[in-house]
């Protein structure tokens, strides 16, 4: 033992000290996620900073917690830095000291990130322990510029059939999601996430959904769902729950977009699902109101808008030259009695390339997807439409818009001539198939053949009532006697006239086997 | 607005050859003029903020025991940080650490230990 002690003794005797300059800074005051810190005086915009804990103890306390809490710079003043921290904020006090880490906000990235729960800082809350990525990347970066972009050519498949056929996604989009609260726009996202298992592997995108401001028990149900259907194989979530920290929902969306700029810069396709937009507003709000920024309308800083769409020009469909890789992004927006015309949804409407609307009345009526045809729209993703999609959908629209205008009639339907009468069945039984349940995307073959049934009378002989139980039937038999002309159709990714021929041949004996 | 007051006033009076008293009379008559005299308690304890900020941040050096006081001295200065005293801390157990504003030299045994207990445990 004595010799042990000796050659410690030595040891600390012979220390030769090292170590360079750095620039540090000093707590000021803290409260409310917040930091004011004197000093810092080359500090950078976004900066990460390391609260040191060590630093005013003696070795052994230090020792007992000498985790280092990080902040990011947010406020560069005059006389000092403001910075909020990311994490226990209880544990910052007057005085700690602060050092400068001398680079932007980063999270690990990597492949090994696929199946994972991550929080906005990359670490793992999966409990699967480390998730092995080995890159860092910011999590704020510039947008792609025009160049190096392509035009949206490819089709992404939700497996709702509504979207699909009327509001087509294309990969590398920007599409809202949009509706009251309870109305199905989180289900819209995860069906599109469960619906890409029927995508080739080769593909097949990678799927990141963020929670932002989510109920613990919401998301965990929500990864257990997928996990369940398979789809953690090729999805990453990225979770900053309610009781995270403002700071922590405010960078969640841009996590989620670095994430899925790894994987677009190797050439690969992902879709990001920011659920929600307006919690990350509202975090947003409160982290400028601490940090003392001029409210503006709504009380919202006046870079709000700036904050959603720098986030959402991160999607992109980039050119063969920068490798062919796409990022889809999906915000969704929560507005309140369905008022579309507040601040938030308006900016992020006039952000994306389209907008997909959930109404709570479709949604009550028993309409789910509760889709609001006539306002949704998607600007640019008919280019990436399949000519199969495109040809059995090109009349839905009008019809369905027809039927609307009609519908106010129904109930003097008595007094209705026959025309009318047949146009509004025509309606009912469109709006009936396009009802769709929650987790059962459709893969896009079975979508085209569906509507084309649809499209073209097959389900004329059922009474209005019974065309989802027809349409449920029509699946079922297709699957078991239509393999082959399902294929053709996923290969070809059209409705030839060879196709079509033999489509309509099996529909003719669907209608004389089970029409009423 | 009593910050930036209070902020002018330290610039000027960081000035070589200022006149402190002459800028005292001078913000008094400026603020009789404008009709901000209230503004004056305010100033004042911004002026208190910044001067305990300057204090926090003055040039410092510390070292394990009393016997590595003139070597730190030394090795401060050539690193860019003078004093004229040190004062002694010791749990740095060995070495020396010197600040003066932004600026922290960590020649400490207990930051390399620190830094070793964080890199064997991450």
């Amino acid at each position: 033992m004595e010799s042990i002690i000796k050659r410690i003794e030595e040891e600390i005797a012979g220390f030769a000290p090292k170590g360079g300059s750095e620039e540090t800074g000093i707590v000021r005051a803290t409260g409310d996620g917040i930091a004011e810190i004197d000093g810092l005086d080359r500090a950078i915009m976004n900066e990460m900073v390391l609260f040191d804990p060590t630093f005013d103890r003696t070795l052994e306390a230090a020792l007992k917690d000498a985790d280092p809490i990080y902040g990011l710079v947010l406020n560069l003043e005059e006389d000092g830095v403001r910075a909020v921290i990311l994490g226990d904020s209880a544990k910052v006090y007057e005085g700690m000291l602060v050092r400068r880490v001398g680079r932007l906000l980063s999270i690990p990235v990597g492949d090994s990130l696929v199946g994972r729960v991550v929080n906005p800082l990359g670490e793992p809350v999966d409990g699967k322990g480390p998730t092995g990525a080995d890159k860092t990347r910011p999590i704020e970066s510039e947008a792609y510029g025009v160049m190096d972009r392509s035009p949206v050519n490819t089709p992404l498949h939700t497996g709702i059939k509504a979207i699909d056929a009327m509001v087509p996604i294309g990969r590398g989009q920007r599409e809202l999601i949009i509706g009251d609260r309870g109305t199905g726009k989180t289900t819209i996202a995860i069906d599109t996430i469960i619906n890409q298992k029927s995508e080739p592997e080769a593909t097949r995108p990678i799927c990141i959904y963020v929670a932002i401001g989510q109920k613990e028990s919401k998301t965990a149900k929500l990864v257990a769902e997928l996990a369940d259907k398979g789809a953690m194989e090729y999805t990453i979530v990225v979770t900053a729950p309610a009781s995270s920290p403002a700071a922590f929902q405010f960078l969640a969306p841009f996590a989620g977009a670095a994430i899925g700029e790894h994987f677009m810069e190797q050439g690969k396709d992902a879709v990001v699902i920011y659920d929600d937009l307006s919690k990350q507003a509202v975090a947003y709000r409160q982290l400028s109101l601490l940090l003392r920024r001029p409210p503006g309308r709504e009380a919202y800083p006046g870079d709000i808008f700036y904050l959603h769409s720098r986030l959402l020009e991160r999607a992109a469909k980039l050119s063969k030259e920068k490798g062919g890789g796409s990022l889809t992004a999906l915000p969704i927006i929560e507005t309140q009695e369905g008022d579309i015309s507040t601040y938030i949804p308006t900016n992020v409407i006039s952000i994306t390339d389209g907008q997909i609307f959930v109404l709570a009345n479709l949604f009550n009526q028993g309409l789910r997807p509760a889709i609001d045809v006539g306002n949704s729209v998607s600007r640019v993703g008919s280019a990436a439409q399949t000519k199969a999609m495109k040809k059995v959908s090109g009349k839905i629209k009008l019809e369905l818009a027809q039927f609307r205008e009609l519908e106010a009639f129904m109930q003097f339907a008595s007094d209705l001539d026959e025309g009318t009468k047949k146009q509004i069945d025509s309606g009912r039984r469109m709006t009936e198939m396009l009802k769709q349940p929650n987790g059962k995307p459709l893969p896009f073959e079975m979508e085209a053949a569906v509507i084309f049934a649809a499209v073209n009378g097959y389900f004329d002989t059922f009474s209005p009532e019974k065309t989802s139980e027809a349409e449920a039937r029509l699946q079922e038999y297709l699957s078991r006697e239509a393999n082959d002309v399902l294929a053709s159709i996923r290969t070809t990714r059209e409705i030839t006239e060879t196709i079509e021929k033999d489509l309509r041949a099996k529909l003719d004996q669907f209608v004389e086997r089970t029409g009423e | 607005m009593e910050k930036f007051y209070a902020q002018a006033l330290e610039r000027l009076a960081a000035k070589e050859g200022a006149d402190e008293k002459g800028l005292v009379t001078q913000l008094m008559a400026q603020l009789k003029a404008s009709g901000r005299m209230k503004l004056l308690p305010g100033i004042l304890r911004e002026l208190k903020t910044i001067e305990a900020r300057r204090e926090k941040l003055m040039p410092a050096v510390e070292v394990a025991s009393e016997k590595e006081g003139k070597e730190a001295m030394a090795q401060a200065k050539a690193a860019g940080i003078e004093v004229h005293e040190v004062t002694v801390n010791h749990a740095l157990i060995k070495g020396w650490r010197a600040r003066s504003g932004s600026t922290l030299i960590d020649r400490s045994a207990k930051r390399g230990l620190i830094d070793l207990y964080r890199k064997v445990t991450s």
